[in-house]
C-alpha cells in the first residue's frame, strides 16, 4: 500500500513538471486565452500543488482516472478494455514459463551433468539472450506460415495466444530453469530427501514432490519479479502480433502525449505488480509449512 | 392467339433471364474480406478527420453526391443529374429516389443540406472536407429531392472533391444524439456500415442490403461481400507472413516483399504510382535556422534522393522534385529540369553564401552556433528509414540532424502550432487543389500550411487556379504554382512510391481504380 502511494506522488509529480500545459493541449492551437484560462480553473490547475494532488488522490481513490486527450473517453474505461488480452498474454505467458521452466529445471538436475544437463542449459542460455522481436517473427514464420499450425494475426480463441505465450514465457522460462535446477542441486543431497528415499518412496516423481517443494521457494519469488519483466515484455509482443493490449496502448500514449493515459496505466501497472506479489508471500504459506505470517 | 403464345414466351424467357441474373447475383453474396491497413483511424465522422485511412474507410461507408469513372469521367453518386450555370456560381443536383441513411432515415434535400452546412461550420473545426467545398457560400434544398449550391466564387476542384467520400452525406440528426460516439459509428449512405470498432485490432463493416443508388460502374444493387474487416497490424513483416497464411485479404505491399510474392503468380498485385509525394521534407520558415531561404536552397541540393529510393522503396518508386506527383492532374513534366538536383559541390557553395563555414569539429556553424537542427516524423518504417539516411547525407555537409518521432494525431497537432524546425509528411489526393491546402496562408494554425509561409503573391496565384474553369489555363497557372514553390524552396520533395496491393485469389471483380484504390463494389469471394 505504501508503495502504491509513493508511485501514485510520482505519477503525479511526472505530469506536472513536464513542459506542456494540458489545458492547451486540450484546446487547441486556436483556443482564446480566457478560453485556456477557464479550463485551467475548471481542471483545477490553478490551485497549488499539494491541492491538486489531493483531488488527484481522490478520483483515483473514486475510480476516476481522467480523461485521455486523444479519445476524450475516461482513462480507466480505456484501460479497462485494453486490460484483458494483456491480462490474457501474460497469464498464458506465466503459465508456459513456469511449467516449462520447472519440468526442464528439474529434468537437469536430475540428469545431473548429463546430456539432460547440458542441452537444458544451452538451450535457457539461448531464451535469456534472444530478442523476442527475433523470436516472434521466427514462431510467425515457422508455425504460422510454414507449418500453419497457429494462426499469424489471430483472433479470439486459444489457439492464437500460444504463439505470443511463448514469445513472451521465453525469456522467463530460461530463467526459471535455471534458477530450479541450481535450488533442486541445493535440496537434493539434503537429509530428509535420503530419509524419503530409504524409506522406499517408490517413483521418483514422488521425490520430486517432496524436494520441488522446498526447491521452489527461490523460484516463486522469482517468478513474481518475472512477472513485471513480462508486462514489459508485453508492448513488443503485442505490437509485433498485431494484439490489441494495454502495451501497445502505452507506447501509443506515450507518443502522443497523452498525460492521464500515461499517468493511469503506470499506477495501474504498479497495482497489479503488487498484487503479484502479495500473491507470492501467500503461495510461500502453501509451499513451506514453517513460514508462518505475524498478524 | 399466336401473338398471346409469343408473348407469352417472351415473358418466360425474360423471367428465366431475369431470374437467374437475380440467382447469379444472390448467390454471389456472402463472405468476408480483411483488408490490412498500418495505421488506424483518428475519427471515423468523414467531416473531422485528417487522416487518408479513414477515408479509405470512408469508401465504403458513403456514397457522396458524385462519383468518378475508370476514365476519370465525372459521373452520377448520390446526385441523379446536375447542372452548373454558366458563371459557375450555382449548381443545381437532383437526388436520386428512395436512397435511405445507415438507420433508415430517408435522404431528403434537406437532409444533404444539413450535413454540407455542418462540414462548413467552424465548430466543427473540418480539417479537409471543408476546404474541399472552398467558396460553397449558401446550401438550398429547393424541394425534397433537389439541392442548390450557391458559390462566391468559381471554384475548379469542386467538381472533383464533390466525389470524395469524406464529402458523403451524414445523418446530422444521429451525430448530435451520438454525440463523440458518432466518430465511433458514422451513419451514412453508403454500401456498408461501420459495425464494430475495436481499438487497436480491427473495424467491422457490414453489408447494407438496402443499397441501391450506386454510381452507374457499380452493377444495380447492394455489394456482395458480406463484411469487410479493416485490420490493424502495425509490423510490416507480420503483415506479409499473415496474407500468405491466408488470414488476410488484401494488402500493401511493402517494397521489400514485391518481388517475392509476384514470382509466387498466386495473387492479383495491382500496381500504381502514389497518387500524392510520397514524403517530402517541409520546413517551417518561421523558425530558425530555415527562415533563411539560402539555407533551404542549399538543403534542395545537399540531399540524394536516388539513394533513398533505392535503399527506402528498393527502388519501387521515383525521386520526387516538385509538390506535385506524375500521378495528378496539373503535373508539370518540366519541374524535373527545373528544381534542384543532389549536387555535392553547389550545395557547399550555398551553405558558405548563406554565412555557414566549418567549425573545429566539422559541423557548420555561423555566429559560433551550429547549424542543428530536430526533425519531426511519424513512426512509419518508411519515414525513419528515410530520416536516418538524411541524417547520415547531411553529416557529410556538416549539418546535424536530430530525429524525433511523433504518433500521427499528435504530430498535425504540433505541425499546425509550428512547434517544429523541419518535419517529414507524406500525402494522398486526386486534384491539383492539394497546393491550396499546403500553401495557401488561409491554413496557417488550423489547417495543414506546416511551413507557415505566408505570401500574397502565392496566394493569389492559388486563387487563380482555384477559379480557372477552362483547362487549359488551369494547367498553365498550375506550372507557375509548382515554379514559385520550388523557387521558394518551401520543402525539399524526397520521393513517390508505387503502390503495390496484393489481393488473394479467391475473389473475382476486383478492380483498380484510376483515383488509388481497388473498387470492391462488384467483387465477390469464390470461397467463404
Amino acid at each position: 500500500m505504501p508503495v502504491l502511494l509513493v508511485v501514485s506522488v510520482l505519477v503525479f509529480l511526472m505530469s506536472h513538471l513536464t513542459p506542456g500545459d494540458p489545458a492547451t493541449i486540450m484546446l487547441g492551437e486556436n483556443a482564446s486565452a480566457a478560453d485556456v484560462a477557464r479550463l485551467r480553473h475548471e481542471l483545477g490547475l490553478d490551485r497549488p500543488l499539494a491541492v491538486q494532488y489531493g483531488r488527484y488522490l481522490a478520483g483515483v481513490l473514486r475510480g476516476d482516472l481522467g480523461r485521455s486527450i486523444r479519445s476524450g473517453r475516461p482513462v480507466a474505461l480505456e484501460i479497462w478494455d485494453r486490460f484483458p488480452p494483456t491480462l490474457q498474454l501474460t497469464l498464458g505467458a506465466m503459465a508456459i514459463a513456469a511449467a516449462s521452466g520447472v519440468l526442464l529445471g528439474a529434468l537437469a538436475a536430475a540428469g545431473r551433468s548429463g546430456a539432460a544437463d547440458t542441452i537444458v542449459m544451452s538451450t535457457s542460455l539461448v531464451g535469456i539472450s534472444m530478442p523476442s522481436f527475433w523470436l516472434g517473427l521466427l514462431l510467425i514464420l515457422l508455425f504460422g506460415l510454414m507449418l500453419r499450425w497457429f494462426p499469424i494475426a489471430g483472433g479470439d480463441d486459444w489457439r492464437a495466444l500460444v504463439l505470443p505465450a511463448v514469445t513472451l514465457g521465453a525469456q522467463a522460462a530460461a530463467v526459471i530453469a535455471r534458477l530450479t535446477r541450481a535450488s533442486l542441486l541445493d535440496v537434493l543431497p539434503s537429509e530428509f530427501v535420503r530419509t524419503a528415499r530409504a524409506k522406499g518412496l517408490a517413483a521418483v516423481r514422488v521425490l520430486f514432490r517432496h524436494a520441488l517443494r522446498n526447491a521452489l521457494i527461490p523460484v516463486v519469488t522469482v517468478m513474481g519479479l518475472q512477472f513485471g519483466a513480462l508486462l514489459g515484455g508485453a508492448v513488443i509482443v503485442e505490437s509485433v502480433f498485431a494484439r490489441s493490449g494495454l502495451g501497445r496502448f502505452a507506447v501509443a500514449a506515450v507518443q502522443s502525449r497523452d498525460f492521464p493515459v500515461i499517468q493511469g496505466i503506470v499506477l495501474f501497472a504498479a497495482a497489479v505488480y503488487a498484487l503479484v506479489n502479495l500473491s507470492v508471500d501467500v503461495a510461500y504459506l502453501a509451499l513451506d509449512p514453517r513460514i508462518t505470517y505475524d498478524r | 392467339m399466336r401473338r398471346n403464345f409469343a408473348l407469352c414466351i417472351t415473358l418466360l424467357v425474360a423471367a428465366a433471364g431475369w431470374g437467374t441474373v437475380l440467382y447469379a447475383q444472390e448467390s454471389r453474396v456472402g463472405g468476408t474480406w480483411t483488408i490490412v491497413s498500418t495505421e488506424e483511424p483518428d475519427t471515423l465522422d468523414p467531416q473531422k478527420t485528417g487522416a487518408a485511412v479513414a477515408a479509405a474507410i470512408f469508401q465504403f461507408v458513403g456514397e457522396p453526391l458524385l462519383a468518378h469513372d475508370f476514365s476519370n469521367r465525372v459521373v452520377p453518386g448520390l446526385a441523379d443529374s446536375w447542372t452548373i450555370s454558366s458563371d459557375g456560381l450555382v449548381w443545381t443536383f437532383k437526388l436520386k429516389a428512395g436512397a435511405v441513411f445507415h438507420n433508415g432515415t430517408p435522404i431528403t434535400a434537406q437532409a444533404v443540406k444539413a450535413s454540407i452546412e455542418r462540414a462548413i461550420a467552424p465548430e466543427t473545426k473540418s480539417p479537409v472536407a471543408k476546404a474541399q467545398l472552398g467558396p460553397v457560400k449558401a446550401v438550398d434544398a429547393v424541394d425534397a429531392r433537389t439541392l442548390r449550391l450557391t458559390l462566391s466564387e468559381p471554384f475548379a476542384p469542386l467538381i472533383n472533391n464533390l466525389g470524395d467520400p469524406r464529402l458523403s452525406p451524414i445523418d446530422v440528426r444521429a451525430a448530435e444524439s451520438a454525440g463523440s460516439g458518432f466518430g465511433r459509428a458514422p451513419v451514412s449512405d453508403g454500401p456498408y456500415v461501420v459495425k464494430e470498432w475495436v481499438s487497436g485490432h480491427h473495424v467491422t463493416l457490414a453489408r447494407n442490403p438496402a443499397f441501391t443508388w450506386g454510381p452507374p460502374y457499380m452493377h444495380h444493387g447492394p455489394a456482395y461481400i458480406d463484411q469487410i474487416i479493416y485490420r490493424f497490424i502495425p509490423d510490416s513483416a507480420t503483415q506479409v507472413a499473415a496474407f500468405e497464411s491466408g488470414e488476410v485479404s488484401q494488402l500493401g505491399l511493402p517494397p521489400h516483399d514485391v518481388a517475392r510474392l509476384q514470382a509466387t503468380k498466386k495473387y492479383q498485385i495491382f500496381r500504381f504510382l502514389r497518387k500524392g509525394v510520397g514524403e517530402f521534407l517541409e520546413f517551417n520558415v518561421t523558425k530558425e535556422p530555415f527562415s533563411d531561404i539560402r539555407l533551404r536552397r542549399a538543403m534542395n541540393y545537399a540531399i540524394n534522393k536516388d539513394v533513398l529510393v533505392k535503399v527506402v522503396l528498393e527502388g519501387l518508386g521515383e525521386p520526387a522534385y516538385g509538390p506535385l506527383p506524375p500521378s495528378i492532374w496539373g503535373y508539370w513534366p518540366g519541374i524535373v529540369d527545373y528544381a534542384p538536383h543532389y549536387d555535392p559541390a553547389k550545395a557547399k557553395q550555398l551553405f558558405a553564401e548563406a554565412g555557414f563555414t566549418p567549425g573545429p569539429d566539422g559541423t557548420l556553424q555561423k555566429a559560433g552556433r551550429p547549424l542543428a537542427f530536430t526533425l519531426y516524423t511519424t513512426p512509419a518504417d518508411t519515414g525513419v528509414r528515410t530520416a536516418q539516411l538524411v541524417q547520415a547525407n547531411l553529416r557529410g555537409f556538416g549539418v546535424r540532424m536530430d530525429i524525433q518521432t511523433y504518433e500521427f494525431g499528435t504530430i498535425l497537432e504540433k505541425f499546425k502550432k509550428g512547434d517544429q524546425q523541419a518535419g517529414f509528411m507524406g500525402y494522398t489526393y486526386n486534384e491539383p487543389d492539394i497546393m491550396y491546402i499546403w500553401f495557401d496562408s488561409a491554413n496557417i494554425g488550423s489547417g495543414l500550411n506546416f511551413s507557415h509561409y505566408a505570401d500574397p503573391k502565392l496566394d493569389a496565384l492559388i486563387d487563380a487556379a482555384r477559379h480557372a474553369t477552362n483547362l487549359t489555363k488551369r494547367a498553365a497557372i498550375y506550372v507557375d504554382l509548382q515554379k514559385y514553390v520550388v523557387d521558394k524552396a518551401l520543402w525539399v520533395p524526397l520521393w513517390t512510391n508505387y503502390n503495390y496491393i496484393a489481393l488473394q485469389p479467391w475473389i473475382k471483380d476486383a478492380k483498380i481504380h484510376p483515383d488509388g484504390y481497388v473498387f470492391l463494389g462488384d467483387a465477390y469471394l469464390t470461397k467463404r
